[in-house]
């Protein structure tokens, strides 16, 4: 939800999706091409600076999204840093240091590269985005209703929870858990009935079996575009550079 | 005398439960009329509705639009729903897109318009409904009323000549109750047909031109709103009482205060004529 707010509240919604795609694809590439810690540290940290200062995304908010990640990333490393002793056991391998620095910040750049991509580009312009490269509709249809309903059957959700803890259904361990279950099977037959009216609603319509989708129009996506390309040159130059 | 726009004969639905949605229900609805369906909970207003515009299809009787027996083949269906328009009650239950604009798009679309037609006919739609500027709005992020409208406005997109509208004053507070009706007025003016249901008798009766009453899968009266004070038994069965403007105007023209014959048709209107210094020399209809 944190990630679909700050898509729309950047600065940067109304870039085309195609710009922001090609800059993430090109700061992973660099990622991967660059060698050196100070390159990577660089490339991470110009992806970061564009995402922050370009689409204005609030400080807090990135690093509250990209925690999950961080961990996840230094719980790896410290996994490779431990390693089995020669006596059986394990210990720990100061040695790995560089290599697992390295690692992490390849990582670290690929992330910023990512995480610049999803916080500016909303769910919808993604999908046009993999419309626009073929991606088969089907995929594309159950991805464009599951992103609709997973808000209608949160607020359900959140309705429900609201409901039960209005008649002390959570005021214990042993009612939260029998509310949530309770919950939980009633989510499911709201599902269904959901699914039944909006095929009802899609018919009333005119639909014909398929979703149509209106192309998303951007005025300035040619000169978006060519700015990309340049910022996406740059980020591989240095990196090519490094690993020349 | 004019054709009716639609017209239901003897139609009588079963669900698939054995339940009973319709019981011969017989039913006329002009063109360019604002029409209401009157009628208590289960009545089968919803029913009724979903059979106007194809999505049920009755199991004894039959449907007429422009005089023609309804086709439910593919392309008949297609061609029924682009002249007659359904907004259903739950807004979350109709949106199938996550962006206002892309929603709006979805009914054009379907009907084989190109991308600029599209385009012009959401804006259109829009701003027949005061969410000019919105298009680009995540559908989540907006209010239930502000929904509701995003509802009509996909179904206005593909210019329909019947509105059929269920109970679209659900769930709405008074100001947001106002400006709906302004909006249906508005379209009303553009000859639009427009068929909505209620079980609010006051806005029925200051709305609707034409009045059906229904109760139990039947629809048991169809009245002009001018005369729906001689339907005092149709209206109780319906589950109504008297429209409180009817009723203190009644009260009035009793205590002489108001001359009697035909009554406003708000209680605003009651109050104005009662304020209006030339009162008791004013013969015929008041004006709300």
């Amino acid at each position: 939800m944190r990630i679909d707010a700050a898509a729309y509240a950047c600065h940067w919604q109304c870039v085309t999706p195609a710009a922001k795609a090609l800059f993430a694809l090109a700061g992973i590439a660099a990622a991967w091409l660059a060698r050196s810690p100070g390159t990577l540290a660089v490339l991470a940290l110009l992806s970061m600076f564009a995402t922050l200062a370009g689409a204005r995304v609030p400080v807090r908010t990135y690093f509250a999204i990209a925690a999950a990640p961080l961990g996840f990333l230094l719980l790896s490393c410290l996994t490779m840093l431990a390693t089995p002793a020669e006596g059986g056991g394990w210990r720990w391998a100061p040695e790995l240091l560089p290599t697992v620095a390295h690692i992490a910040l390849r990582s670290l750049a690929a992330l910023a590269a990512v995480l610049g991509l999803v916080l500016t580009t909303p769910m919808p312009d993604l999908l046009a985005l993999l419309r626009r490269l073929r991606v088969p509709e089907l995929l594309l249809e159950l991805m464009a209703l599951c992103y609709r309903m997973l808000f209608v059957l949160r607020h359900a959700w959140d309705e429900g929870n609201t409901a039960q803890a209005a008649r002390l259904g959570h005021s214990g361990l042993r009612q939260r858990w029998r509310s949530m279950g309770l919950l939980a099977g009633q989510m499911a037959v709201q599902v269904w009935q959901r699914a039944a009216a909006l095929q009802l609603a899609a018919d009333a319509r005119g639909c014909r079996g398929s979703l149509r989708f209106l192309p998303s129009a951007f005025p300035h996506a040619r000169r978006q575009l060519a700015l990309s390309l340049l910022a996406s040159t740059l980020l591989l130059a240095i990196a090519l550079r490094d690993s020349a | 005398m004019m054709m009716p726009l639609i017209e239901m004969e003897s139609v009588e639905h079963a669900f698939a439960d054995g339940s009973i949605g319709l019981r011969g229900c017989t039913l006329s609805l002009a063109q360019g009329r604002r029409h209401a369906l009157l009628g208590a909970n289960g009545a089968g207003k919803t029913t009724l509705m979903l059979h106007l515009n194809g999505l049920l299809r009755p199991t004894a009787g039959h449907l007429r639009w422009r005089g023609q027996a309804y086709d439910y083949s593919r392309s008949g269906l297609a061609a029924l729903r682009s002249g007659i328009g359904l907004v259903f009650q739950n807004p979350d239950r109709q949106l199938i897109s996550a962006l206002v604009e892309e929603d709006v798009a979805f009914g054009p679309l379907n009907l084989g318009l190109d991308d600029a037609t599209v385009r012009a006919r959401v804006a259109t739609a829009l701003d027949a409904v005061g969410l000019g500027g919105f298009g680009r709005r995540p559908v989540h992020h907006l209010s239930f009323g502000q929904k509701k409208r995003v509802c009509i406005a996909g179904v206005l997109a593909m210019e329909p000549e019947a509105l059929l509208l269920d109970e679209p004053m659900a769930g709405l507070d008074a100001p947001m109750q106002a400006e709906l009706e302004a909006l249906l007025d508005r379209l009303a003016t553009r000859g639009v047909t427009i068929v909505l249901s209620t079980h609010d008798v006051d806005f029925a009766y200051r709305w609707a031109d034409q009045i059906h009453m229904m109760a139990a899968g039947r629809c048991i009266a169809s009245t002009t709103a001018q005369e729906l004070a001689s339907h005092d038994e149709a209206l109780r069965a319906a589950g109504q009482r008297l429209p409180q403007a009817l009723a203190l105007h009644a009260e009035l023209a009793k205590r002489g205060l108001l001359p009697a014959g035909a009554a406003p048709r708000s209680v605003d209107a009651v109050l104005a004529a009662l304020r209006a210094p030339t009162t008791h020399e004013q013969t015929g209809e008041l004006q709300t």
